[in-house]
């Protein structure tokens, strides 16, 4: 009995051990694959599996960064970033809910036509519900307690100034990116850096807790253009006025500093309301004082007079015979209203004379004149960095012909914007030189380099015969200001269609320089296609020169002169 | 002597690490949670400041100053008749 026991308890004890040493290798073997796991194989271990992980539970949400406020030189906001919210939901956990009714009518919106939309998304996860609600509308839609209904927080651009500074101030998309004007073209000065955040969510997708920032947000910065929005406002209104009376279909106007190469004003028709995307028209959107280019005509004929002064071959009292008041240059008679006679150089500025202009080019050749146009900026970019920017062409031909050399001289054959135009004539209000254009404000001890284009003497001499220009001889009466002296030039360009120059169609032109014993402002105007009889520079474009010099002068509080009174002396202590 | 106390003294920097580091994650967790009350705050006083600053440049904007002034108060431009030039000792004024 015994000996069986023994015999049969042998092989127990035998199995026994086995059995244990079996389970010790498998606990070993899962320790080592632990190891293996944790310690040795990164990759395909730890790193692994801790990824898993977190694809599960961890999350990373963007934190909305503050974009930059735009104002114009005196601080007032052209465009502001305001705190929305959109609410977004999860179409799976939404779809089967009661309250959808309710939903909806807090959202605005009828029951069925948001039904439709979640059936559109029901296999998503994901689906915007209404983007860019006040915060106060937000709170309403998130306090019915939605499953699966959540809010975002973002910015929204408004543009306080609307329509009076849209163009330029151009436009950001919904996710907040500029796509047009100065909102792209600083775009990335604007937008600021987007943060990032890590949270731990549960299995609804809600966020349970906030792990932390990796990347704090960082605003965007504010930028302040050279623009004055009043002086903005008031050629708004003034351009969009005489769009209405001349019958134009577009136009735009342009104001600069010559001392300091600030644009202070930029305005265009047609126009669009920033604030509203409905019924866009993109054309509106265009700034046409630097996207458009065309001839410039006769307001070109200042800068042919330079070359004729610089020559040493005339000055502004030199004679020229203009009769019969035609001329032909090859195939082609260039007739003047009517027979001028003799008359001097300056007056041939004053009447425009076709004639006279000719003769003058004809004696100058087109080098010279070609060479004043080159260096009065035509022809080279404006580089203010306005997207869709252009810089015109300046002929550059092998051979000339007879007219060509001719009509470069009163302002066919080139091209320009109205900015470059308005810059060219800034020469003759900054004693000669050049200040490169910007849209940014200016401090007063910046130091822009200048560049000196023609001498003193010949700008003084070319703005007193721009000057004469608004006299009882000149084309442009209608750019007269009350208490002010200012000169200018009209320009009445054939539009070009298909088939060549159109005889129907103008746009006309005015560039004037105020006040001329100060001379500092510079504005051009560009009207196309004005209606009826008064299409002309001097007609069309000259009355709104006059307008909205009037404001850029009081605003600046220049001194009107006035010859029947000398100033009173009033003895203020410490003076004002 | 010295290296029967090893074992002890690894012990103990070993649990007075792992303590520093359960508090360190708590302070951390505390100021998380201010900066989250914090940058709520930021963002309600963001809307207020948009809100403000649109606002303002609505009652001020050159349109409505204008209409107010021609309208309301029928205000008008100054006559170049009317105009009275005085001369400070600093300068000229219009």
């Amino acid at each position: 009995m015994s000996r069986s026991k023994k015999t049969s308890a042998k092989p127990a004890l035998w199995r026994l051990m086995f059995i244990a040493f079996c389970l010790f290798v498998l606990f070993g073997l899962l320790v080592s694959r632990l190891v293996v796991l944790q310690v040795v194989d990164q990759d395909r271990g730890a790193r692994f599996l801790q990824q898993q992980g977190a694809m599960r539970s961890v999350r990373t949400a963007e934190i909305p960064a503050y974009r930059g406020l735009v104002t114009d030189r005196r601080g007032e906001p052209l465009a502001v970033s305001t705190p929305v919210v959109s609410i977004w939901a999860n179409p799976q956990q939404l779809k089967d809910s009661v309250q959808i009714a309710r939903l909806a009518m807090t959202l605005g919106q009828t029951p069925e036509a948001l039904s439709e939309r979640i059936n559109l998304y029901s296999d998503k996860q994901f689906m915007y519900l209404a983007r860019h609600q006040t915060p106060d509308q937000a709170r309403a839609i998130l306090d019915l307690g939605l499953p699966g209904v959540r809010g975002e927080r973002e910015y929204r651009r408004f543009y306080p100034a609307g329509e009076v500074v849209s163009q330029l101030v151009g436009l950001t998309n919904v996710d907040g990116e500029g796509i047009a004007g100065i909102e792209l073209a600083y775009n990335e000065w604007l937008r600021g850096q987007t943060g990032k955040k890590r949270y731990l969510k549960d299995l609804h997708g809600d966020a349970i807790r906030n792990i932390g920032v990796i990347e704090q947000a960082r605003s965007g910065k504010a930028l302040a253009l050279s623009i004055d929005l009043r002086l903005q406002y008031l050629q708004h209104r003034v351009l969009q006025r005489a769009m209405v009376e001349t019958g134009a279909t577009a136009g735009a106007a342009v104001t600069l500093d010559a001392r300091t190469g600030e644009i202070l004003a930029m305005t265009n028709h047609p126009v669009f309301n920033p604030n509203s995307r409905d019924g866009f028209d993109y054309a509106a959107t265009r700034n046409r004082v630097v996207t458009d280019v065309f001839e410039p005509g006769s307001t070109m004929k200042p800068l042919t007079l330079v070359a004729a002064l610089e020559s040493g071959e005339f000055t502004i009292d030199s004679l020229i015979d203009t009769s019969p008041g035609r001329i032909r240059v090859g195939r082609k008679v260039l007739p003047d209203p009517r027979n001028y006679g003799e008359i001097t150089v300056s007056r041939v500025i004053e009447k425009s004379s076709q004639v006279g202009v000719t003769k003058i080019a004809q004696q100058l050749g087109h080098e010279s004149i070609l060479d004043v146009f080159q260096r009065f900026g035509l022809g080279e970019p404006s580089s203010i960095g306005f997207p869709g920017e252009r810089s015109g062409v300046l002929p550059n031909r092998q051979r000339w012909s007879d007219i060509e050399k001719v009509t470069l001289a009163f302002g066919y054959g080139l091209t320009a914007t109205p900015l470059q135009i308005a810059h060219a004539y800034a020469v003759f209000a900054n004693k000669g030189s050049q200040v490169p254009l910007t849209l940014l404000k200016r401090s007063e001890s910046e130091s822009v380099a200048n560049r000196q284009v023609i001498s003193a003497e010949i700008a003084d001499q070319v703005l007193e015969v721009l000057n004469r220009v608004t006299g009882s001889e000149g084309t442009a009466q209608k750019a007269r200001v009350e208490g002010f002296q200012v000169g200018g030039k009209t320009g009445t360009v054939h539009k070009v269609g298909e088939a060549g120059y159109l005889d129907d169609q103008y746009v006309a032109l005015f560039v004037g320089v105020a006040p001329i014993e100060d001379p500092r402002f510079v504005t051009a105007i560009v009207v196309d296609q004005p209606k009826g009889d008064n299409y002309g520079g001097g007609a069309a474009a000259a009355p709104i020169y006059s307008a909205i010099t009037d404001g850029v002068l009081r605003l600046h509080n220049a001194l009107p002169a006035r010859e029947d009174e000398s100033p009173q002396f009033v003895g203020l202590g410490g003076g004002v | 002597m010295t290296l029967r106390m090893l074992p002890a003294s690894l012990l103990i920097t070993a649990l007075v690490s792992s303590l520093a580091v359960v508090y360190s994650s708590h302070v951390v967790r505390g100021l998380y949670s201010k900066q989250q009350v914090v940058e709520y705050r930021q963002w309600e006083l963001q809307e207020d400041y948009s809100r403000l600053l649109l606002e303002h440049s609505t009652l001020a904007s050159p349109h409505r100053v204008v209409s107010i002034a021609q309208e309301d108060l029928a205000m008008t431009s100054p006559q170049l008749s009317i105009h009275r030039v005085v001369q400070t000792q600093n300068g000229r004024q219009r």
